[in-house]
């Protein structure tokens, strides 16, 4: 890697770790700095600001980087593949087609484990990432930026219909999964962490597999197909790596939009139109963006707690609307 | 002659109308009339024909038949109703304006901007009377309206897809700033525009109906003046200038008047979406007709709607109810996807 391309790497990654630093030390129990860092390297189990650190902030922080990067890995991939500047695991209707087929596991089939969530997840996401697809390639013009995201607008609306309607016939049930839909860290377990995992992983190595192929393919279809890109077959890829993340941040976290939407095209600002580059650092940059909006969400009404995915929305709804100026 | 033909005696004024579309209006009028007798009938405490006209004729057979009939079911049937024909005008308006098919209040912000004003009147000025709340929501509306109009015109002019989308993503944040606000609330304030905010009718008592009623009356007595505007609107901004409309004046007062209508059904029954968006293209497809009748029969069809999603609501899963705003949405999206699908 060159020299001016692996600086916004080290400042992504610099800031990363003095955020998920903060994270661990604000709440409502504050925790210095220095203390934060000495409850990893000389933990003292009596100290019980090292068991807070320990015990309770670090799943969260972890849950936040890893969902936070897989959103932006999706984020990438989606973009790219699409080629539509616009493209998002929300707006395209894959986060409620996962949560709803979650709401559908745990309510209705009664499957509490964690083993199953991601599966669930990314079979539901895959689902209506198809049905989307489906309905914008039949729409007079093919699937143009304009026709996914109307698609998928509508049949997010459609899929939180069902949504609430199964949250009223079975209220008991769903008491647990109600914030949970809005997207949050706060109910996460380090069991679902580690089950929902290798989905990520495996998503995350395919993105980066297909990282150069994609950078052809936003050239042009023609330059793709010049270069000897089978272009089906990187979309169907595509589309498996961005399910398998997007199960796996579903997983964990619930829905959270607008990370795969912003962060590609910071990572875009930074370092070039190369997907080489952008995939890994939209990585970065959204473990970055996860934790300071959870950060946010954890102190700016505290003690009350806001849904992560609330902060996210006020912060993405800007950029959604800056874009849609820009680039139609 | 297919066309019904009204003129005052010295024939100075003469109103032309078609005959289909004058017997559609019937039909559909009859149709509200029969649902507003099937919903007062229906439900846990079943009432027959006769009662229930005894009752409404002032001659209940019970106690419990007056409160259920007219503190209960008549004010909410009513208050569907209403609050369906304003949604559909305002969906035809706000279509007519952007010349955009898919143009609808709850998709462009316009609902979750009432919304959001509405939740912060619940919760941030608990005494503020029921009465003033149709005024916070227009202002909410308003302000978010004007925001999306802002926000998608450029130096190259507006551009329809732009607006939807502005609205999309202003929508968006417009939506998560009123959850913020539901989690910072107290919580019996939360629950109160929780209920409010799935778009359940079942609250609305007769305050309701008469703010509605008012906002129907100015309605029907605006819009008919207005199919002319909308007939020369409909024909590109050039050759609406060209046969003497003012294409800003219009663009504006029919923006106002969509929002203004919008906010009014939404402060009482809530964010009921995607009426505004099939009430017109259903009207349409009914049979061709003026921009004045054409608006008639969208409110007609909007009232249909939203009261027949309402009493469904309160049947398919009784004890439970489904709010009609879930019933709406479950049939606005697959409209909407067939309208993407048809646009060439």
């Amino acid at each position: 890697m060159r020299v001016a391309k692996s600086v916004p790497f080290g400042i992504a990654a610099a800031a990363l770790l003095l955020a998920v630093v903060t994270h661990m030390a604000v709440g409502a129990r504050p925790v210095s700095f220095a203390e934060v860092l000495r409850a990893f390297t000389e933990f003292d189990p009596s100290v019980i600001e090292h068991q807070v650190v320990r015990a309770l902030r670090l799943p969260r922080a972890l849950i936040a980087i890893f969902a936070g990067a897989a959103l932006g890995l999706a984020g990438a991939v989606v973009q790219g593949v699409t080629r539509n500047p616009l493209a998002d695991p929300g707006i395209l209707g894959l986060l409620h087609g996962g949560a709803l087929a979650v709401v559908i596991g745990i309510g209705v089939l009664g499957l509490a484990e964690p083993t199953w969530i991601p599966a669930f997840a990314a079979a539901g996401a895959l689902a209506s990432g198809v049905i989307v697809w489906g309905i914008s390639r039949a729409a007079p013009g093919g699937a143009t930026p304009m026709t996914l995201i109307l698609s998928g607008a509508a049949v997010t609306a459609f899929l939180a219909a069902l949504m609430m309607i199964a949250n009223l016939l079975n209220e008991t049930a769903f008491q647990s999964l109600r914030i949970w839909l809005t997207g949050t860290l706060s109910g996460s377990t380090l069991t679902q962490f580690y089950w929902a995992l290798p989905w990520g992983v495996l998503g995350a190595g395919l993105s980066l597999m297909l990282a150069r192929q994609i950078t052809a393919l936003a050239i042009g279809d023609d330059a793709a197909l010049g270069l000897g890109i089978n272009i089906a077959k990187l979309r169907l890829l595509g589309l498996l790596a961005v399910v398998l993340l997007t199960g796996a941040a579903i997983a964990v976290a619930g829905p959270l939009g607008f990370v795969g939407l912003v962060v590609p095209h910071v990572a875009r600002m930074l370092i070039g139109a190369d997907y080489r580059y952008v995939v890994p650092l939209s990585a970065l940059l959204g473990a970055l963006l996860l934790v300071v909006a959870d950060i946010a969400a954890r102190t700016l009404l505290a003690p009350t707690e806001i849904s992560t995915g609330i902060i996210l929305a006020i912060i993405g709804g800007p950029v959604f609307v800056w874009l849609v100026r820009a680039r139609l | 002659m297919s066309d019904l033909i009204l003129r005052t005696r010295n024939q100075t004024v003469a109103l032309r109308l078609p005959r289909r579309g004058v017997q559609l209006a019937c039909a559909l009028l009859i149709l509200c009339v029969t649902l507003t007798f099937a919903s007062v009938m229906t439900g846990t405490y079943a009432l027959s024909l006769t009662d229930t006209l005894n009752t409404m004729t002032g001659h209940a057979p019970s106690a419990m038949a007056h409160t259920v009939v007219f503190e209960f079911r008549l004010p909410r049937t009513l208050c569907a109703l209403m609050a369906g024909a304003l949604l559909g005008c305002s969906g035809a308006l706000l279509q007519a304006m952007t010349r955009n098919p898919l143009a609808d209040p709850s998709l462009v912000g316009v609902s979750q901007g009432a919304s959001l004003a509405v939740v912060i009147s619940i919760i941030l000025l608990p005494e503020m009377p029921q009465t003033l709340r149709p005024i916070a929501a227009f202002v909410g509306a308003a302000v978010v309206a004007a925001l999306i109009q802002t926000l998608s015109q450029k130096s190259t002019g507006g551009n329809a897809m732009r607006f939807i989308l502005s609205g999309i993503g202003i929508a968006a944040l417009v939506s998560a700033i009123t959850s913020a606000l539901l989690t910072y609330g107290r919580i019996q304030d939360s629950m109160s525009a929780l209920v409010w905010l799935s778009g359940s009718i079942h609250s609305s008592d007769w305050t309701d109906v008469a703010i509605l009623a008012l906002a129907t009356a100015a309605m029907v007595v605006v819009l008919p003046a207005l199919g002319r505007r909308i007939t020369a609107l409909g024909l590109g901004d050039d050759m609406a200038t060209a046969v003497g409309l003012n294409v800003r004046g219009t663009n504006l007062l029919l923006t106002a008047l969509s929002v203004a209508l919008a906010a009014t059904a939404v402060s009482s029954i809530g964010p009921v979406g995607f009426v505004g968006l099939v009430a017109p293209h259903l009207a349409r497809r009914l049979t061709r007709s003026s921009a004045g009748l054409h608006l008639l029969l969208t409110a007609l069809v909007g009232a249909l709607m939203v009261a027949t999603a309402d009493l469904t609501g309160r049947l398919v899963v009784a004890p439970l109810e489904i709010p009609a705003g879930l019933i709406t949405a479950l049939i606005g999206v697959p409209v909407f996807l067939a309208l993407i699908l048809r646009r060439g």
